[in-house]
């Protein structure tokens, strides 16, 4: 096992690790940042354009990725977790981080693709979240960083094509899983959050009926990287003139085990609509809502401007969708200002899925326990006077592995992790 | 000139390329003078066509370089840093805005926004044509940092500077620290009191050694700029020595025949011109309200550390960023809204914390005991005809906090919420659901239809139109109706007036970029911190105070700052001091000096942004930018239009 020495180990190398990372390695504190994706950038990286500014999210991510990987002070590890970490004592850590094998050189791959077009495999591209395929030789996104390519080795045959195609020769089905010891001083826990599975809604359909898409579809398919350089429905290539959204689908629900609010899906649902006006300038956008959640800085002037624009928001609780014929989709549901229950149809459904935490950081802490609050984010032990602050003393906690919060939340969170743990570093002295 | 010019035309992923084609534009401008290459690029930011660059820039010995791809504020300083990593120097690069101001605002027509890039890349060229190599203006920095306000915001970023190692003035205006949160008591998520919670941040901040607190004080002056500014603060006397007997204090308050309205309480009680907020309130000793004072004297002669002959002092004060903490002022209805001022028994949310607070055994307002309570949400916020359009993100949540901290701690209240759609964003879900299920009544309404609050015999009746019974009018008689206040900017912004902040369409501080520089102002070195921003609650304004710390901490703790040489420069012979540019900067970079016995205008390199709104007011065009000389830009407009 290698021995790596730093003074701080990021997990996750999102935009709240990432800006968490970048403040310590300005100060000229050595990090080492774990990312369990093949590319650092989070969940971020991969969205459209970003409320209430509209910025396009690329554009704020990739410069930001982009100084992480060429920072002196910062050493980025891709496709790794830690699975221990021991506290020793005060800025006396050690984690056991394992990188699976990408086998593909990344210093030498040059990002050509010719892998990608020799490669026969085809399977589901889980970074444009199941819309289109990509190949068992991949490069995972245009703006993945590092730009290189990867083996999917539980799908590849081992048919040698991307090998033989490789210009400079850097695929490698001789990597093996690698195991590190790392020595650090203290950690930021910036693991993130999943999104909820509407799976496990049966009533609403998804899986069932193609042009009921999740929330993150939609972002992909807006995306400046997006799959299909339109908007399309996935059931039948058609330009949909009459979508709908279904927010709280996973938020604020008890029966599915998730009693709070996502805090980010009102939001991004009214961004969505504001882009999907702009690229289908006839399409019908409603919104189904308990209610609008607009509290940050010019979210409600945000929301407001999407009335004008002549998004329908409807408040009421989606409780079924069925399927026609032709693919259209039937919502029922309770409209409470009428105090009826309707039936409306739509010919796309996105449901404004929710954030749920990433499990299991807590169990990679071996001898002091990393609590958990009630719905398993990690818990902030002084939330009030420092929200960073876990229950380990020298462990800190950045973005939505402390909850759910926006893009500008995150990064002051990371601003706040950072901050902390140099205090806590410079009390060595 | 430059020979080796490259040039790169950016796809921006569809941003640019849906509506400009960037092929063409490659094409138009790679055969222009001084142009060695073209390309177009997908991501020009992204790392990968980075590496591209810096390669392209070293083999083949750029001697310039032209992004064309977004906005300038987004990118330029990449792009630049792209071309210093190729050891070339930075100012050797410019950018061309061909998403902005072309793609995104001609998607209407392609053709027309394919011929504007062109020339605005050909524009771009001729600017760095003769571009020159420039170095950056170097400043030494104070290590030390001003951070105004003394809410929880202002000390918990106090302490975070002082623990990295800078010196600290804390400067607050009143004569005791916590800002609102002291105000406050019981507090959402920990089970702490704000009273123990500004307590807690004091007691930190007198630990360190290197915070000077000075309560009273205000800045009233500014000579400097980014790593030395020059403050002023004007600290106003407390009128009371040091050591103070508890004993002989009580007396003096007994005796002082002056009784005003208490702000600390909302006015919901009265004080005297000798006071402290409350008994262990921080820091702990009085203060004389010398605006009421009578000077009777009474006080002097039961109480020896009564001192009058305190006199204002001005203290200069030398650090290299300033931090803003300086919160906000609860909205203040009008005389009227929903009854305030006129029905007696209408309160605002922050009152009615303070009348809690003093309730003991039963809940008491002006000697009655208050059983049903109706709370109106969003007063002074969401407004349909006022100003303030924004939400204030804390008080749905605070308002279900006090309302069930209230069903608890008295029996027999009923609490009805008229409310506009409930906010309780996040983990604060679960309070709105603990109150449901405790039986407090939610009704709701749209913007244009408000509840109405009328006096009906010695009845005050809450009616509403509610959405959530099918528009059925309900009435509510309450014993105490509590408007459910926002937060709004200060009233008094005399030091964001001082230092020049931008504020935003909300008139709360701006930031300069929500998400990549969300702390940072247009005014260097001056950082902004907690609800001084925008609203947020506790929780928020701590991360947004340590994130704002760290951001002033880099500031200063380097030593030596390296500032932007793209500044205006003076030609001391033509220039005969007319203040014209004065009149015209911005901020404030002009000074009138004296040179070989003429008056002349200097610029302070560290204030000037090289905006250029000095140039075109000079009546003797003594004034230029450096890098941006009337040369470069009358080569541009000659690209742009060529015939002219």
């Amino acid at each position: 096992m290698k021995t790596l020495e730093y003074d701080v180990l990021v997990v996750g190398g999102g935009i709240a690790g990432g800006e968490a990372a970048l403040n310590l390695a300005n100060i000229g504190y050595k990090v080492l940042i774990v990312e369990k994706e093949l590319s650092i950038g989070g969940k971020m990286i991969l969205l459209s354009k970003v409320f209430p500014t509209l910025d396009c999210a690329a554009c704020i991510t990739t410069p930001k990725v982009s100084e992480i990987q060429r920072h002196p002070n910062i050493t980025v590890f891709t496709g790794a977790e830690p699975r221990k970490i021991t506290k020793k004592g005060e800025h006396d850590f050690e984690a056991v981080v394992f990188q699976k094998p990408r086998y593909v050189d990344v210093a030498a791959c040059t990002g050509c693709q010719l892998c990608e077009e020799a490669c026969p495999v085809s399977v589901t591209d889980e970074y444009q979240f199941g819309l289109i395929g990509r190949k068992a030789a991949f490069i995972p996104f245009s703006i993945a960083s590092p730009r290189a390519a990867a083996i999917d080795i539980d799908n590849c045959i081992l048919c040698g094509a991307c090998e033989r195609a490789c210009p400079p020769d850097c695929i490698d089905f001789t990597q093996t899983e690698e195991e590190f010891l790392v020595k650090i001083k203290s950690v930021v826990v910036a693991t993130g959050f999943q999104l909820f599975d509407p799976l496990k809604i049966p009533r609403y359909g998804y899986g069932q009926y193609k042009n009921v898409i999740t929330s993150m579809q939609m972002e992909r398919e807006l995306a400046p990287t997006r799959p299909f350089n339109t908007i399309l429905r996935p059931g039948d290539g058609k330009m949909p003139d009459n979508i709908a959204y279904v927010l709280c689908t996973g938020s604020r629900d008890k029966s599915v085990g998730n009693p709070i609010c996502s805090q980010v899906c009102c939001m991004y649902s009214i961004k969505q609509a504001q882009l999907l006006m702009g690229a289908l300038p006839m399409a019908d956008i409603t919104i189904y809502y308990l209610h609008i959640r607009a509290f940050g800085k010019g979210f409600n002037e945000f929301y407001a401007q999407a009335q004008e624009m002549g998004v329908e928001f409807i408040k009421g609780k989606v409780g079924k969708i069925s399927e026609k014929e032709n693919g259209n989709l039937i919502l029922r549901y309770e409209d409470i200002e009428a105090g009826v229950v309707k039936e409306a149809e739509h010919d796309m459904v996105v449901l404004s899925v929710g954030i749920l935490p990433n499990r299991g950081i807590d169990e990679v802490f071996d001898n002091e326990k990393l609590k958990l609050d009630p719905f398993h984010f990690v818990d902030q032990s002084d939330i009030l006077a420092s929200p960073a602050k876990t229950s380990i003393d020298g462990v800190f906690v950045a973005g939505t592995a402390t909850g759910p919060m926006d893009i500008p939340d995150s990064i002051l969170s990371g601003g706040s992790a950072s901050a902390e743990t140099t205090s806590y570093l410079r009390r060595r002295n | 000139m430059k020979k080796k010019i490259g040039v790169y035309v950016c796809h921006c992923g569809g941003n640019i390329s849906d509506y400009v084609d960037v092929e063409r534009v490659r094409k138009a401008v790679e055969n222009e003078e001084g142009v060695f290459l073209a390309k177009t690029t997908m991501f020009a930011c992204a790392d990968s066509n980075q590496k591209e660059m810096v390669n392209d820039i070293k083999e083949q010995q750029l001697d310039g370089v032209v992004v064309a791809s977004c906005s300038p504020k987004l990118h330029l300083l990449t792009f630049r840093a792209v071309a210093e990593r190729a050891g070339l120097n930075k100012y050797n690069y410019v950018h061309a805005n061909i998403r902005e101001q072309v793609s995104w605002a001609h998607s209407d027509n392609k053709e027309g926004a394919t011929e504007k890039a062109i020339k605005i890349v050909e524009a771009a060229i001729a600017r760095v044509r003769h571009a020159e190599s420039l170095d950056p203006i170097k400043v030494k920095s104070t290590n030390a940092v001003a951070v105004i306000g003394a809410g929880v915001a202002g000390m918990r970023a106090a302490i975070e500077l002082a623990e990295a190692g800078s010196d600290v003035y804390l400067i607050e205006r009143e004569f005791f620290v916590g800002g609102r949160v002291a105000q406050w008591d019981n507090l959402f998520i920990s089970k702490e009191s704000g009273k123990e919670l500004v307590t807690r941040l004091y007691d930190e901040v007198m630990k360190h050694k290197h915070v000077t607190l000075l309560t009273g004080a205000e800045v009233v002056e500014n000579k400097g700029s980014i790593g030395n500014f020059e403050l002023k603060v004007k600290v106003t006397p407390r009128h009371f020595k040091l050591q103070c007997n508890p004993g002989e204090l009580q007396k003096a308050i007994d005796v002082c025949p002056v009784v005003v309205p208490d702000e600390f309480n909302f006015n919901i009680t009265n004080r005297k011109a000798i006071y402290h907020n409350y008994p262990s309130e921080y820091p702990q000793l009085p203060a004389i309200d010398i605006k009421n004072c009578t000077r009777c004297g009474e006080c002097e002669k039961v109480c020896t550390a009564v001192d009058f002959s305190q006199k204002t002092e001005y203290r200069n004060i030398k650090v290299g960023s300033i931090l803003l903490a300086t919160g906000f002022d609860p909205y203040e209805p009008k005389k009227g809204e929903f009854g305030y001022g006129e029905i007696d028994n209408v309160v605002t949310l922050p009152q009615f914390k303070r009348i809690v607070h003093y309730s003991k055994d039963k809940l008491m307002y002006k000697g009655k005991e208050i059983k049903n309570i109706a709370y109106i949400y969003c007063v002074g916020s969401r407004q349909v005809d006022g100003d303030n359009k924004y939400c204030s993100r804390y008080c749905c949540t605070a308002t279900i906090h006090a309302a069930i901290d209230v069903k608890k701690r008295f029996k027999n209240v009923h609490n009805f919420h008229f409310n506009r759609g409930i906010r309780t964003y996040g983990k604060q879900e679960i309070l709105y659901d603990e109150s449901s299920i405790l039986g407090d009544i939610y009704l709701q309404s749209f913007e244009h239809d408000p509840p109405v609050v009328e006096k009906v015999g010695n009845e005050t009746i809450v009616k509403i139109k509610d959405i959530l019974t099918k528009d059925k009018e309900i009435e509510v008689a309450a014993d105490l109706v509590v408007l459910v206040t926002g937060m709004t900017p200060r009233k008094d912004n005399a030091i964001g007036n001082l230092l020049k902040i931008p504020k935003g369409r909300d008139k709360f501080f701006n930031e300069i970029h929500m998400k990549l520089r969300p702390v940072e102002t247009v005014i260097n070195g001056v950082t902004i911190a907690g609800a001084s921003q925008g609203p947020k609650n506790i929780m928020e304004s701590m991360n947004s105070a340590l994130s704002a710390a760290t951001k002033s901490f880099s500031i200063v703790a380097s030593g030596e700052l390296a500032l932007e040489p793209v500044i205006a420069e003076v030609d001391e012979k033509t220039c005969e001091w007319c203040g014209k540019c004065d009149e015209a900067c911005p901020y404030s970079a002009f000074s009138k000096v004296e040179k070989d016995g003429k008056f002349i205008a200097k610029v302070n390199p560290a204030i000037c942004k090289g905006c250029g709104m000095c140039l075109p007011v000079c009546p003797v065009n003594a004034l230029n930018i450096i890098g941006m000389t009337d040369e470069d830009v009358e080569d541009m407009i000659d690209a742009l239009i060529p015939n002219a």
